[in-house]
C-alpha cells in the first residue's frame, strides 16, 4: 500500500500539479480574505469570520477537488498500467486505500497552505482558534468525503475529463442537497426532504462552523467515506468482471 | 509447474477463450501462438489474474490464481501486450515502485533494478523520463519489471513487438537465457520466433487450441510427408482416380478447376517423390492426360500454422473433393458448412 501511496504523491509533487493546485487555492482563499478586511472598512466591526471564508471557499473547492481525484483510476486504465496493479501481489482494497491517502495528502497540503492568512491575523488582531481549528476539521471531513466521491467516480471511466465534469456536478448538486430539500417543492414531502437532508453535508459543516464537533457529523463522513471507497473497491472488481 | 484446465473467458455473449487447457512444466519456453484476435491476450490476463475467468482454473507453482491470488502472484512477472508504464516516471522511479509492490525488500531493491536494467541494456535511460523514451526502449522497460525480484514464472504478451531488428534478436536471446531457472510462456504471432525460442507450442486461433506439441514434432508430422503439385488438362475423374490408385500417394488434399479443361491436384506423397512422380507422369500420359504443371513442396512451419489455423476440418473422400467442384453438387455431404467458404463454379 505504502508503494502506491509514494507513487502517487510522486505523480503529484514531482510535477507542477500539487503545486499548481494549491497556489490556485491560495489565490481564491486570499481573494476572499482580502475582501473581508476590505468590508471591515465600511462596517464598525471590527472583526471577521474565518468560517464565512471557508463558506465561501467550498463554492470554489468542489471545483478543486475532482481536478485532485479524476486521474486517480481512469488514468490507469488509460495508460494500461492497471494490469500492472491487478497482476501484482497487491488487492484491490490497498490500492484504493493507498490512492486515497495519497489525494487526502494533497488535500492537506493545499489547507495547510491557508493556515498562513490565520497566523498573519494572529500577528495582528486576534483569532479565535477553537472555533477555528473546528472548521478546519469539519473542513477536511468533507473534503475527504468528496475526495472518496471523486475517486468512486474515476473508477467509473477511462477519461480522467469525464471523471472530473461528473465530480463537480455530483459535488455541487450535493452541496446544495440541502437548499434543494428545503425548498416548498420538497417540503411537501416530508419523508423525501428527511432523506435528502440525511445526505447533505452542507448542514453537518455548519455545526463544525460555529465551533462544534459533534460525534454524529464524524460519524456520517466516516461512514460516506467507507461507503464511498467499498463503492470504489466494487466497482473496480466489477469491471475486471464485465470488461469486454 | 503451471496448469490451465478448462479455462472459459466469455465478454456478454460473445466467447473469447473456449474450455482450453495445457500445462507449462518448469524450465520450459512455452510459445502460445495465433493470429490476433485469437485470445491469446485474454488468456494471458487471465493466466497473471488480471482477468477473471468465466470458468475453469489456473494453478500457479500449486496456487489456484483466483483462491490464493497473493501467493500465485508473488512469483510471477507480467509483460502485458501493451507495456504497463508511467509516462511521468523515470525508468529507475518506475522500477522502484514496481519493486516496492512486488514486495521486494527495501535492502535488495536498488540491486535488483540494477540486475534487470543491466539485462535489458537501459542503463543508459535510467533518469530519462518514460514518456520521452522511444517504444522499443518503453517495451525493454515493461520487460524489465516482469523481471523483477527474479520471479519463476514469467508471462510475455507479444515482447519483440515494436523493437528493431537488433533489439529483438536481443530480446530473443535473453528468453532464452531465462529458461536456465524459469518457467515462461511467451505470446506472438510470428511463428519464426516462436519456432526459435520455444520448446513446446500451443496453437490457439478463435479461443480454441489447435495444437500442442513440440517444434520438432510439429514439423516431422507434416514434412514427412511432401506435397505434389499436378495441373492435368483432361477428364477430371480420370485424373483423379489414376492419381489415388498410384503407388505412395497418401491422399489427395485437393482439387481445383482452372478452366479449360483444367485441373490441379495437390496430393499428399508418402515414400521417394522422384520415383512417384516419374511414375505418376507416363500413368497419367498413357491415359492420354497432359501434364501442365508438375512440383513438389516441402510444408514448412508456416505452412503448418496456415493450415493448423484455417482447416479445422479435413475432407474424407476422394468424392468429397470431386464433389465441390461439380456446379450442382450438393453442399449436406460436407461437414460442418466448410463449403460454404468455397466459391462454386
Amino acid at each position: 500500500m505504502f508503494s502506491v501511496y509514494k507513487k502517487e504523491l510522486q505523480s503529484f509533487f514531482y510535477t507542477p500539479f500539487a503545486y499548481a493546485l494549491t497556489a490556485l487555492f491560495m489565490l481564491l482563499f486570499s481573494y476572499i480574505f482580502a475582501n473581508n478586511i476590505a468590508k471591515l472598512e465600511s462596517s464598525n466591526k471590527l472583526m471577521f469570520s474565518f468560517t464565512e471564508i471557508f463558506y465561501s471557499i467550498i463554492i470554489f473547492f468542489i471545483f478543486l477537488i475532482p481536478i485532485i481525484t479524476m486521474r486517480t483510476f481512469a488514468d490507469e486504465r488509460k495508460l494500461g498500467t492497471e494490469v500492472l496493479l491487478m497482476s501484482s501481489p497487491l488487492n484491490v482494497a490497498k490500492i484504493v486505500l493507498g490512492k486515497f491517502f495519497a489525494n487526502a495528502t494533497v488535500f492537506l497540503f493545499m489547507i495547510a497552505g491557508s493556515t498562513l492568512f490565520p497566523i498573519v491575523t494572529e500577528k495582528n488582531g486576534e483569532v479565535v482558534k477553537s472555533q477555528l481549528i473546528c472548521a478546519y476539521i469539519g473542513f477536511f471531513s468533507w473534503g475527504l468525503m468528496f475526495i472518496a466521491l471523486g475517486m468512486l467516480i474515476s473508477s467509473f471511466t477511462e477519461s480522467s475529463i469525464t471523471a472530473a465534469i461528473i465530480g463537480e456536478i455530483v459535488m455541487f448538486a450535493d452541496l446544495f442537497l440541502d437548499d434543494f430539500s428545503r425548498t416548498a417543492f420538497i417540503s411537501q414531502y416530508p419523508k423525501i426532504q428527511s432523506v435528502l437532508l440525511a445526505f447533505a453535508a452542507q448542514p453537518r459543516f455548519a455545526y463544525f462552523s460555529q465551533g462544534f464537533i459533534r460525534l454524529s457529523d464524524l460519524v456520517f463522513f466516516a461512514t460516506a467515506i467507507i461507503v464511498l471507497l467499498s463503492w470504489t473497491y466494487i466497482s473496480i472488481e466489477r469491471r475486471r468482471w464485465n470488461r469486454g | 509447474m503451471i496448469t490451465i484446465e478448462n479455462l472459459t473467458k466469455y465478454y456478454g455473449k460473445n466467447r473469447a477463450v473456449n474450455n482450453i487447457s495445457f500445462t507449462i512444466n518448469d524450465n520450459e519456453i512455452l510459445g502460445f501462438l495465433g493470429p490476433n484476435g485469437a485470445g491469446k491476450s485474454t488468456t494471458m490476463n487471465m493466466i497473471a489474474g488480471y482477468l477473471p475467468m468465466t470458468s475453469g482454473k489456473v494453478t500457479i507453482f500449486g496456487h489456484d490464481i483466483s483462491r490464493e491470488p497473493v501467493k500465485a502472484k508473488l512469483d510471477m512477472g507480467y509483460l502485458p501486450e501493451i507495456p504497463p508504464v508511467y509516462p511521468d516516471m523515470k525508468v529507475t522511479e518506475y522500477l522502484s515502485f514496481c519493486a516496492g509492490i512486488k514486495r521486494i525488500p527495501l535492502g535488495k531493491r536498488k540491486e535488483e533494478i540494477n540486475r534487470v536494467m543491466e539485462l535489458l541494456k537501459i542503463t543508459d535511460v535510467k533518469g530519462k523520463l518514460i514518456r520521452n523514451l522511444s517504444k522499443g526502449y518503453r517495451q525493454r522497460v515493461g520487460f524489465a519489471q516482469a523481471l523483477l525480484g527474479d520471479p519463476k514464472f514469467i508471462i510475455l504478451d507479444e515482447p519483440t513487438v515494436g523493437l528493431d531488428p537488433n533489439q529483438v534478436v536481443e530480446v530473443r536471446k535473453l528468453i532464452k537465457s531465462l529458461k536456465k531457472d524459469h518457467t515462461v510462456i511467451f505470446s506472438s504471432h510470428i511463428l519464426s520466433e516462436v519456432s526459435e525460442v520455444c520448446d513446446r507450442v500451443v496453437i490457439i486461433n478463435k479461443g480454441d487450441i489447435r495444437a500442442i506439441d513440440t517444434i520438432e514434432n510439429l514439423e516431422s508430422k507434416f514434412s514427412t510427408s511432401l506435397a505434389l503439385h499436378i495441373k492435368v488438362k483432361g477428364s477430371k475423374s480420370k485424373a483423379a482416380s489414376i492419381i489415388e490408385t498410384a503407388d505412395g500417394v497418401k491422399e489427395i488434399l485437393s482439387i481445383d478447376e482452372e478452366g479449360n479443361d483444367i485441373y490441379s491436384f495437390v496430393v499428399q506423397l508418402d515414400g521417394d517423390a522422384e520415383e512417384i512422380q516419374d511414375k505418376l507422369m507416363s500413368d497419367l500420359l498413357g491415359n492420354q492426360i497432359r501434364i501442365v504443371e508438375i512440383f513438389t513442396e516441402k510444408p514448412n512451419l508456416e505452412n503448418v500454422f496456415i493450415e493448423l489455423i484455417n482447416r479445422p476440418v479435413r475432407k474424407d473422400s476422394l468424392e468429397d473433393l470431386l464433389d465441390e467442384i461439380v456446379p450442382e453438387s450438393d453442399s449436406s455431404e460436407d461437414e460442418d458448412g466448410e463449403d460454404e467458404e468455397k466459391e462454386e463454379i
